[in-house]
């Protein structure tokens, strides 16, 4: 004891080390939600949705839905199946007007036009409004001719253009490593993910402002899933995305704001922090809790 | 593969980090203040133990969001539940440390605190203790956290010894009796600063060994070795 | 006790469930083989006797002249102790050169056992081209308008219950409208065209069916994936569905080719001459080709089969030409089959 008295202190040689309070976040910023309310967007509304009431025949599938999508956000659409959020996806680019006997109230506003006024022509809508869906869907055609598809449609033949659109599309979807060499292999040769992929780079490829994903990875493995959702990750720094997923997780994961849908009733729609932290109704506890029904 | 969210870990496990640093800076500073007796190391420590707590808060609001948010499994959820465990230990030293400074500005000056007592011994081995856990988790080694605890032992002999020449002294001396009894206080929040790193050790073993060492028959016959006299292995 | 006793799940031929699975399967292995003993049968009796007219023992193996010539009046006399049978040009030919008085010398004739049957093949490929040409243009439009555009309506509806039981009315119905509307109200008399528009309305029914069900086969993301990414429903439809549903849609119609190169009645009021000389392409004007009528061997083979005195030498002629027929139809079908095969490495998915 003596002896270590005398070589005391030993390890308490230092002096005051400056601290910086400022460097130290405070634990409020983290919790109160407007501290995130905003995407990197800003608060530029994207698309707005104004008392959408939606019929298939007599029955009503989307009862008065209000809903704001911020640019550049990923917004996501969680609730039990037949809740009616897919069919609000479809409306925003009108994909529901394929089938029979649909009728819409209310409104759709995207770049400030109503979607369902009667002069607007949805060929053009749906170069604005892009869709990846569930099931992914390449063309039995080959890789390049499936990212091109949109603009030959279109009549730009350019091939110089194409080229370059074809690789911009691929490296946006993080695909260009895997497909650069097989451009003219068939788009089904590749694996289930990235077919997926090839999807989103083909919907890219015509550069929309919107991309609506109807629950993309619903049919793909966990590595290929979170391929797709890095992906989603990335591609929210370009376009507003929309995406439907029966996937709570996934939902947590990748988007920054989260709307629960049950009923055909919009329930709750907020951060999604907020929603899968502490939501602010019951049945949105329920769901995200899995004590459902 | 990477995903994007796995940076708010590497985000957790350096406030985690912080956190501890500020700790072993809080109690070197406190203990310093009490055996050079100097006033200014003392007001220096009670300005600090907010910025401690706050830390505390947000990690346990990084861990819970996580948690929640990212659906953690294996390593990343035990880092955040030690996390949580470590964030509060840390905590009550940087409460134990906020004690102590507190008591060393009421001790009389003319005490020779660091002369009759055990306490420099205390505090080196409890320093060493604090900083050899911190420095296990950092550098993740699980061996070296599992042999912490068992120097515990040391503190808890000094502070009962330093308790009995206490207790002698209130008798002796009952114009110091507020000194003493402080000083009393101050020995057991620095064995209390020593449980708490072998708390921290514990968690640390846990997470890289994923083994609960706490209550188990391996430190408890270690620490009876101890007892009897003969020394650890390590 | 317990050691001896079966255990549960021992298979035990004896129970009468096995004994039922196993009559009920011998059953219906009978009925099949039943079946493909009497097709066998069917097939090889026309082979074997069909083999004997079409095909020779010497080089070239075929019977040059009768898949090259047409039919004529067959010649059987004896001269020098031989028996000789001749067909009418060979026997003039042979007239000639022995300087003999052909129509003073005395045979026995048989009319159409003699020459060939190569009108009788060219009319029939024409037939089958044609009238698929038309069927297949006629029936997929209106099959994409029925799967693509139409509406679920009760109109639509009726219409394709109408299709449907089209596709049961006997083909002589079929030849007689064909013969009021095309030969006799619109005038093209007993024609090429009236044979193809003929054959082409009896098989649609089929082809409608059959397209509409492979248009609707094509998996709905190819068209929404099109449409989402600004297609309009055409260039969809064009570019994107269409190509896929072909090989659903040819392999059905190789049914139909079958059954348009088959059949007799239709064009036994429209298109079938039961003897022309002069082939298809020797017609006297580009629209001469359309409206001239064809010897065709369905046609052919009623003829000889039915509308002239029986003998042996008639009988050589039947199974040639049953033989040919059935080659002829073998091969425009697996023509199709070949091309479906082609359309579908094409688009696989």
């Amino acid at each position: 004891m003596m002896s270590q008295k005398n070589n005391f202190p030993p390890t308490l040689n230092f002096e005051i080390p400056a601290m910086s309070e400022q460097t130290i976040p405070t634990a409020r910023t983290i919790y109160r939600p407007t501290a995130t309310v905003q995407g990197p967007g800003g608060d530029k509304v994207s698309i707005e949705v104004r008392d959408l009431n939606f019929y298939y025949g007599e029955k009503q599938a989307l009862h008065g839905i209000n809903i704001s999508i911020l640019e550049h956000e990923v917004t996501a659409f969680i609730g039990p199946s037949g809740c009616g959020k897919s069919t609000l996806l479809r409306c925003m680019n009108r994909m529901n007007d394929l089938i029979d006997g649909t009728r819409a109230e209310g409104q759709i506003l995207i770049e400030g036009q109503n979607i369902y006024d009667k002069d607007v022509d949805v060929i053009e809508l749906r170069k604005h409004v892009g869709m990846v869906f569930q099931k992914s869907n390449p063309f039995p055609m080959s890789i390049y001719d499936n990212i091109t598809y949109g603009l030959k449609i279109q009549g730009r033949k350019k091939k110089r253009e194409l080229d370059e659109v074809v690789e911009k599309s691929l490296r946006g979807a993080a695909l260009w490593d895997e497909a650069k060499d097989r451009l003219h292999e068939s788009g089904l040769s590749l694996s289930g993910g990235q077919q997926q992929r090839l999807c989103i780079a083909r919907a890219i490829a015509v550069e929309p402002d919107i991309l609506l994903m109807d629950e993309p990875c619903s049919a793909l493995d966990p590595i290929a899933t979170a391929r797709v959702e890095e992906l989603i990750h990335e591609l929210k720094k370009t376009f507003t995305i929309v995406i439907v997923t029966h996937n709570m997780q996934q939902a947590a994961r990748v988007s920054d704001k989260t709307a629960f849908f049950y009923l055909g009733n919009l329930i709750e729609f907020n951060q999604t922090e907020q929603i899968f932290l502490n939501p602010s109704d019951a049945q949105t506890e329920a769901y995200v809790s899995g004590r459902f029904g | 593969m990477k995903r994007f969210f796995h940076s708010e870990l590497e985000q957790f496990r350096s406030n985690l980090l912080l956190m501890g640093e500020r700790c072993i800076e809080i109690v070197r500073l406190s203990t310093r203040a009490l055996l050079e007796g100097n006033v200014d190391f003392a007001k220096a420590v009670l300005t600090k133990d907010d910025a401690i707590d706050e830390l505390e808060v947000m990690i346990d609001a990084e861990a819970i969001r996580y948690i929640s948010m990212r659906a953690p499994v294996a390593k990343d959820l035990r880092l955040l539940t030690v996390g949580m465990k470590a964030a509060h230990d840390l905590e009550r030293v940087g409460d134990e440390a906020t004690s102590i400074a507190r008591r060393t500005l009421k001790l009389d000056a003319a005490l020779p605190v660091k002369d009759f007592l055990g306490i420099p011994a205390m505090t080196q081995i409890t320093l060493e203790m604090l900083r050899d856990s911190i420095d296990s988790f950092i550098e993740g080694e699980a061996d070296k956290a599992l042999a912490i605890p068992l120097r515990d032992k040391e503190v808890d002999r000094l502070n009962k010894q330093n308790y009995e020449t206490l207790a002698r002294l209130i008798t002796q001396d009952t114009a110091r009796i507020n000194s003493y009894l402080d000083l009393m206080f101050i020995s057991k929040s620095i064995e209390r600063v020593a449980d708490h790193a072998s708390n921290i050790s514990e968690e640390v073993v846990y997470l890289y060994k994923a083994e609960d060492i706490r209550h188990s028959s391996l430190v408890k016959e270690a620490k009876a070795q101890l007892r009897e006299g003969e020394e650890p292995e390590e | 006790m317990s050691e001896s006793k079966a255990h549960i799940f021992r298979h035990n031929p004896r129970s009468w469930t096995h004994r039922k699975e196993r009559i009920a399967m011998c059953f219906l292995r009978m009925m099949t083989y039943f079946i493909i003993f009497c097709a066998s049968y069917l097939f090889l009796d026309i082979a074997i006797k069909g083999a004997g007219t079409v095909f020779s023992s010497s080089f070239p193996f075929v019977n040059v002249e009768f898949l090259s010539g047409s039919p004529q009046t067959l010649h059987v006399f004896e001269w020098q102790g031989e028996k000789l049978e001749m067909s009418d040009a060979q026997f003039r030919a042979w007239a000639t050169a022995n300087a003999i008085d052909a129509a003073g010398f005395k045979t026995d004739t048989y009319a159409y056992s003699g020459g060939g049957i190569l009108p009788a093949i060219i009319g029939t490929v024409l037939l089958v081209i044609g009238s698929m040409i038309i069927a297949l243009v006629l029936g997929i439009l209106s099959a994409i308008y029925l799967s693509e555009y139409a509406r679920d309506t009760k109109f639509i509806r009726a219409i394709r219950l109408s299709i449907v039981n089209l596709a049961g009315v006997p083909s002589i119905v079929y030849g007689l409208f064909g013969m009021g509307l095309f030969v006799l109200y619109l005038g093209w008399g007993v024609s090429l065209i009236a044979g193809w528009f003929t054959l082409a309305f009896m098989v649609l029914p089929i082809i409608i069916t059959a397209s509409e069900q492979s248009l609707r086969a094509v998996p709905k993301g190819f068209r929404e994936g099109a449409l989402a990414l600004g297609a309009t429903k055409w260039q969809t439809i064009r570019t994107n569905v269409l190509p896929y549903a072909l090989p659903g849609i040819l392999t059905s119609s190789v049914l139909s080719v079958a059954r348009v190169a088959g059949e007799t009645a239709p064009i036994m009021f429209t298109a079938a001459y039961a003897m022309r000389d002069k082939m298809p392409w020797e017609a006297d004007s580009v629209t001469g080709f359309f409206t001239q009528g064809v010897m065709a061997l369905p046609y052919h083979i009623y003829v000889v089969s039915s509308k002239i005195p029986q003998n042996e030498y008639t009988a050589r002629m039947q199974y040639g030409t049953a033989l040919v027929f059935m080659i002829v139809v073998a091969s425009i079908a697996l023509l199709s089959i070949y091309l479906r095969q082609r359309a579908r490495e094409r688009y696989r998915w």
